[in-house]
């Protein structure tokens, strides 16, 4: 049984079909790209998946779980972490806050616990930031644990993005253009984490234009084009699909 | 040297009645009612940053949870002759209940509608409040509302107002303290900064917004209720449109999200009124003046002003060490 899977999936605006019956499967311990031109419906399709837009038709199974329409954080809550395509942190939170806030959802606990500040509460208060320090120190951002998230650069805001998404350590993690608007070396640093996160077994789906960054590290490609699936498959075989060529270049 | 601090500032808070007895002998009563009206204030303005400071929702319901509040305990003791000890429990179940019904379809709307909403909500309150006169007496007000009883704990005097209005602000600081630091602050402050990411960190935002209103509405209940133990009549007029202009004056001229800064704000909002008597014809202008300059020179309100100044006063003595 797949992790992943969407089946017909349609969402449309004023009669625009953004995703148009798509069906995609990823496999547990995959690192798939989505890819396609802008307006393609890549982002629709992940905000249909993650609880941010209702989809129209067609279903989303988790673990072989139903979750279509479920709410977004219900979705984060059962294992499916995100990033978001422009660059999304809590700018008042310090760095180390930022990643402390999508860890203790997770950790079950009471309310009166929390306003009182339970010994229980505290020890794992002192578990997550262990875990958060080594996850900033992992991205490069451990001397800046205490600054406050709006302070960073705009890569760096986008390495604390990925890290904060990892807190909880997903089963599966949606990266939303991770490398678009970055300088290279910071490119080279992204690929370089997601790799790394592939060989831990991790389940990877990103949506990216950058096809340096998708035909260097993705095990598979799938294709967008006008909300429906035009092609799948290893990212050599995709580059020389003459229906992909088409839809990047025209006729 | 910070506890000793904490133990001689909370000492001194609580020796005001004799301090000012002692310091200015003919005024004391004066004085002490002022304290009281800022304790109260101070904590019904805690109560309103819980919601516009922490969790960002722009309410301005607030008059109306302490008015359900201020009518339940006015109500009970004086018809029902309802003891305090079950009256003021009562007004803040009442209010949280109350919060707890009519945020759940406020949290519907957006942000400006949602100020419209909460509007709407108080002005309804205050009209019932003045024109169903059977049971609220309307604007023949309810008089004669006895002083606190509990056991054999009777709050009549003075002083014994004020400590109570005491006890009652530091209740709530320690709520405020509690609610907005370590995990359940960051969930709120997560919320109010940015709300897709909270949800994506598996915080659901309407949740932590209700938490904030219900616990927001049932203190300003509560802290309705003893101020008209203390007052001993209950208007119409004391939950107008205008408490909620006071409640944002506060908490902004002192410092949202901030709770020295929000003490402060109501302190200055209380008090300063009151010392500018010296100069009776002049007061408000120079009230008015006073707040348009310190809008302008600290935007983010007393509370700014302080920190910079304190981080002013610590450099030199760190580079003489």
């Amino acid at each position: 049984m797949a992790l992943f899977e969407t089946r017909g999936l349609t969402k449309r605006f004023l009669g625009v079909t953004a995703v148009d019956a798509v069906d995609l499967t990823v496999e547990a311990g995959e690192l798939v790209s989505l890819i396609g031109p802008n307006g393609s419906g890549k982002t629709t399709l992940f905000n249909c998946v993650t609880g941010y837009l209702a989809p129209d038709e067609g279903r989303v199974t988790f673990q072989g779980r139903d979750v279509t329409g479920v709410a977004a954080h219900r979705i984060a809550r059962l294992g499916i972490g995100r990033t978001f395509q422009l660059v999304s942190v809590f700018p008042r939170l310090s760095a180390l806050e930022n990643l402390l806030t999508f860890l203790q959802q997770h950790q079950e606990e009471s309310l009166v616990g929390r306003l009182v500040r339970a010994p229980r509460v505290r020890r794992l208060e002192a578990a997550a930031v262990e875990r958060a320090r080594s996850l900033l120190d992992s991205v490069g951002l451990g001397g800046r644990a205490e600054a406050p998230a709006g302070t960073l650069s705009y890569g760096q805001r986008k390495l604390l993005a990925f890290a904060a998404a990892l807190m909880p350590d997903p089963d599966l993690l949606l990266l939303d253009e991770p490398a678009a608007a970055v300088n290279p070396t910071m490119i080279e640093q992204m690929k370089a984490q997601i790799r790394a996160l592939h060989r831990q077994g991790k389940t990877v789906l990103l949506v990216e234009h950058n096809m340096d960054v998708v035909m260097d590290i993705s095990q598979r490609v799938i294709v967008l084009d006008h909300g429906q699936k035009i092609a799948e498959g290893p990212p050599e075989v995709v580059r020389r699909d003459p229906k992909v060529v088409e839809a990047y270049f025209g006729r | 040297m910070r506890a000793t601090r904490w133990v001689l500032g909370s000492a001194a808070l609580v020796a005001v009645p004799w301090i000012a007895a002692a310091v200015v002998p003919g005024q004391q009563r004066y004085v002490l009612h002022v304290l009281i009206f800022t304790a109260l204030y101070g904590a019904l303005a805690l109560s309103y940053d819980l919601v516009v400071g922490h969790v960002g929702s722009l309410s301005l319901a607030h008059p109306a949870f302490f008015g359900l509040g201020a009518y339940t305990l006015a109500l009970l003791a004086t018809e029902a002759r309802w003891p305090f000890a079950i009256a003021l429990p009562a007004s803040i179940a009442l209010a949280a209940v109350v919060a707890l019904a009519v945020g759940v379809p406020m949290f519907r709307l957006t942000e400006h509608s949602f100020a419209m909403g909460t509007l709407g909500f108080a002005i309804v309150t205050q009209v019932v409040a003045t024109n169903w006169v059977d049971f609220t007496h309307g604007p023949l007000c309810v008089t004669g509302i006895p002083k606190p009883q509990v056991g054999a704990l009777r709050i009549a005097t003075l002083p014994a107002f004020y400590w109570m209005g005491l006890g009652a602000l530091a209740l709530v600081a320690l709520l405020y303290r509690g609610l907005t630091t370590f995990r359940l602050g960051r969930a709120f402050h997560a919320v109010r900064d940015n709300e897709t990411l909270a949800a994506a960190a598996s915080i659901d935002p309407l949740r932590y917004r209700m938490l904030a209103f219900v616990i927001g509405g049932a203190v300003a209940g509560g802290i309705g209720a003893l101020y008209v133990s203390y007052v001993g009549v209950l208007c119409p007029g004391e939950l107008t449109v205008s408490l909620s202009v006071n409640l944002l004056v506060m908490v902004f001229l002192g410092g949202v999200g901030s709770l020295r800064g929000v003490l402060v704000g109501a302190a200055a909002f209380t008090a300063l009124p009151e010392i500018l008597r010296m100069a009776p014809t002049w007061r408000m202008v120079i009230y008015g003046l006073l707040l348009l300059v310190i809008v302008i020179r600290a935007p983010d309100g007393l509370e700014g002003l302080m920190r910079r100044a304190s981080s002013r006063g610590r450099r030199p003595s760190a580079s003489g060490a």
